[in-house]
């Protein structure tokens, strides 16, 4: 069960450490082609650096980010990765925090969980929405539906999650926070 | 005020109060406002995705995440002190120039603020405190105060994101935080010798001069950074959120094969780390966007606007009032929360009392990151107390006189538009 899940933890990671890479690879070449495409004879020479191959790169980088921010926080990102206001959380007993921790979840949970159907029923209608580019990389069938197909695995994903630490705040308590967590996300 | 929004405000409120992350609570409380109006609730999913989606500029974010975190991994930070020390070191709170100077330089490449405390400003820590001559409540302090600069001298994420909700242009904010950024170096530099002075800190070894040209040898291609991401900038070559790419890439080359510090494991490792960063800081931008649109749907800040237009406030006191707001919530708020959700309340505001767009942006942007380090909330303060394990209290004591040195520098930029405005009007602004 633990190896299962250290496993799942570093498919996660290395998915999210792909998108990134991805992107700033695409973002290279859209650079790159930009120039190349003032020399006639390069596309000439080699047809592969045709500038018109390379229309998709914008939108590619786009679902990309998208991507990158809900695969991210449905599994990567830590409690402690979150711009979070803790003054209060770290003043108070920790009997209350175990009741903060349950609060925050049970609403987050419930949300997500009950935003999911409307959501996708708005969604659905983008089946018929294609996407301005990116038929040239994936193929005709990408409808803007599979694009923001991931925000429905975010909520699921974040739902299950603060299911999981209510779970845990009612069985077990509270763990003393972790003071040393740095936050680490740059602004 | 409808039911709705009053319901969607006492939720995040109390969400966000009770330690759930801020872009959560956000998503609930909008979630919250759009049940109790009997809208669908499926329109969150649909605007957050949507905002993400169509917003080219935001990809800047992320890239500028990757090429700070490949800097501070490599050892480009190290090499820059060293260059720095041979050239300022030599005065009276030589070390305390080297930390402003080292983090003006720093600035030209990095975009956020946390990067450059928890990277550059982590090593002169260790060197101020191990010359001895400085406590290190005041090596912490100088360092929280001077990585405030960070994002002000471009490239900068916070401006990214009040060009993201002001639509002005990207290019004009980031010249515009040029001269701001080293009148605040100047004040901070000022506040040191006059603080070392006073308090009699001993001379450190000077570096001879004859050194200086093999630092420079060796720091030289990391210089070369702003200036390369300033000419591809308004040169032309590439827009402001390629130039954060460039930035990238130019770091990894220099880690990676004239540096020789960053081996392939380490780079796994950085992409890790900055996704995850990325992603976090793309939840709380989604969360603003919906909370934008809850905004905009009850009309805010254009009554605000009628408002205060009727009010006829001076455009000055307006601008000081909103900025000792900006002050107050700073204490309190994160930077990006700020910037996203409060901002655009007042900027229809502007338009109506004819404040340029571009020195409230600017200013707005300076007070934010004054408010990383204002105690209680200041993240910088929280970011080199876990990296430097020096207790909060002795920091927070030394952080005042160089916190006053930048309320004084903000407040010239209020009085004073044509401090921000001077460069970008030279490049050819209208405003």
């Amino acid at each position: 069960m633990i190896r299962l899940q250290s496993g799942l933890r570093h498919f996660a990671q290395a998915v999210a450490a792909a998108i990134m890479a991805l992107m700033f690879l695409t973002f290279m070449l859209q650079i790159v082609v930009r120039y190349s495409a003032r020399l006639a004879w390069l596309a000439d020479t080699f047809p592969i650096l045709d500038p018109t191959l390379y229309g998709w790169t914008l939108e590619f980088c786009l679902l990309l980010w998208v991507w990158l921010v809900f695969w991210g926080n449905a599994f990567v990102v830590r409690q402690r990765d979150h711009v979070t206001f803790d003054i209060l959380y770290h003043y108070v007993r920790p009997s209350v925090r175990r009741w903060f921790i349950i609060i925050s979840g049970v609403a987050i949970c419930a949300s997500l969980l009950l935003s999911i159907e409307p959501t996708w029923s708005k969604f659905y209608i983008l089946r018929l929405k294609s996407t301005a580019t990116l038929s040239a990389v994936f193929g005709d069938w990408i409808r803007m539906r599979d694009v923001y197909l991931v925000y429905i695995f975010f909520l699921i994903a974040v739902a299950l999650r603060y299911a999981w630490s209510v779970y845990r705040a009612v069985r077990f308590g509270v763990e003393e926070p972790d003071h040393d967590a740095l936050p680490d996300t740059p602004r | 005020m409808s039911v709705e929004f009053l319901v969607c405000i006492v939720t995040l409120f109390f969400l966000a109060g009770i330690g759930t992350p801020i872009a959560y609570a956000i998503l609930v409380a909008s979630i919250a406002y759009l049940f109790t109006a009997g809208q669908g609730i499926g329109i969150v999913g649909k605007v957050l995705m949507d905002g993400l989606y169509q917003s080219f500029i935001l990809l800047a974010v992320p890239l500028f995440i990757v090429a700070a975190n490949i800097m501070n991994a490599g050892t480009i930070s190290d090499r820059l002190l060293g260059f720095c020390v041979a050239l300022v070191g030599r005065f009276r709170g030589g070390l305390g120039h080297v930390n402003v100077v080292a983090s003006l330089i720093f600035s030209g490449m990095s975009g956020s603020a946390v990067a450059d405390a928890a990277g550059i400003g982590k090593i002169i820590i260790q060197m101020m405190t191990k010359s001895g001559h400085y406590t290190r409540g005041y090596a912490a302090a100088i360092t929280a105060a001077s990585a405030t600069i960070g994002p002000i001298i471009p490239p900068s994420i916070p401006m990214v994101l009040y060009a993201l909700v002001s639509n002005t242009s990207i290019g004009y904010l980031f010249l515009g935080g040029i001269v701001p950024g080293l009148l605040m170096g100047g004040v901070l530099m000022g506040m040191n010798s006059f603080l070392s002075h006073r308090r009699g800190f001993a001379l450190s070894e000077p570096v001879p001069l004859s050194e200086l040209p093999r630092r420079t040898a060796n720091a030289f291609p990391a210089l070369l950074m702003p200036a390369i991401l300033l000419y591809g900038i308004y040169g032309g070559v590439t827009t402001p959120t390629e130039a954060a790419a460039v930035a990238a890439f130019y770091a990894l080359m220099l880690a990676a094969f004239f540096y020789r510090a960053l081996s392939f494991r380490a780079l796994y490792g950085i992409l890790v780390e900055s996704a995850r960063s990325s992603a976090a800081v793309g939840l709380v931008i989604g969360g603003a966007l919906i909370l934008n649109y809850v905004v905009a749907s009850e009309n805010i800040p254009s009554m605000l606007a009628d408002r205060l237009v009727g009010l006829d406030v001076d455009p000055i006191v307006f601008l000081l009032s909103v900025n000792l707001l900006l002050l107050l919530l700073g204490c309190v708020l994160d930077a990006t929360t700020i910037i996203l959700v409060i901002i655009p309340l007042f900027l229809p505001t502007c338009r109506e009392l004819g404040i340029d767009l571009v020195h409230f942006g600017v200013v707005a942007v300076v007070n934010c990151m004054i408010g990383l380090i204002t105690p209680p909330y200041g993240i910088l303060l929280f970011v080199l107390n876990a990296v430097t394990r020096i207790p909060l209290a002795e920091i927070i004591r030394e952080i005042w006189p160089f916190l006053i040195a930048l309320l004084l520098a903000l407040l010239g930029l209020v009085l004073m538009p044509g401090l921000v405005l001077w460069l970008p009007r030279l490049f050819g602004y209208a405003g």
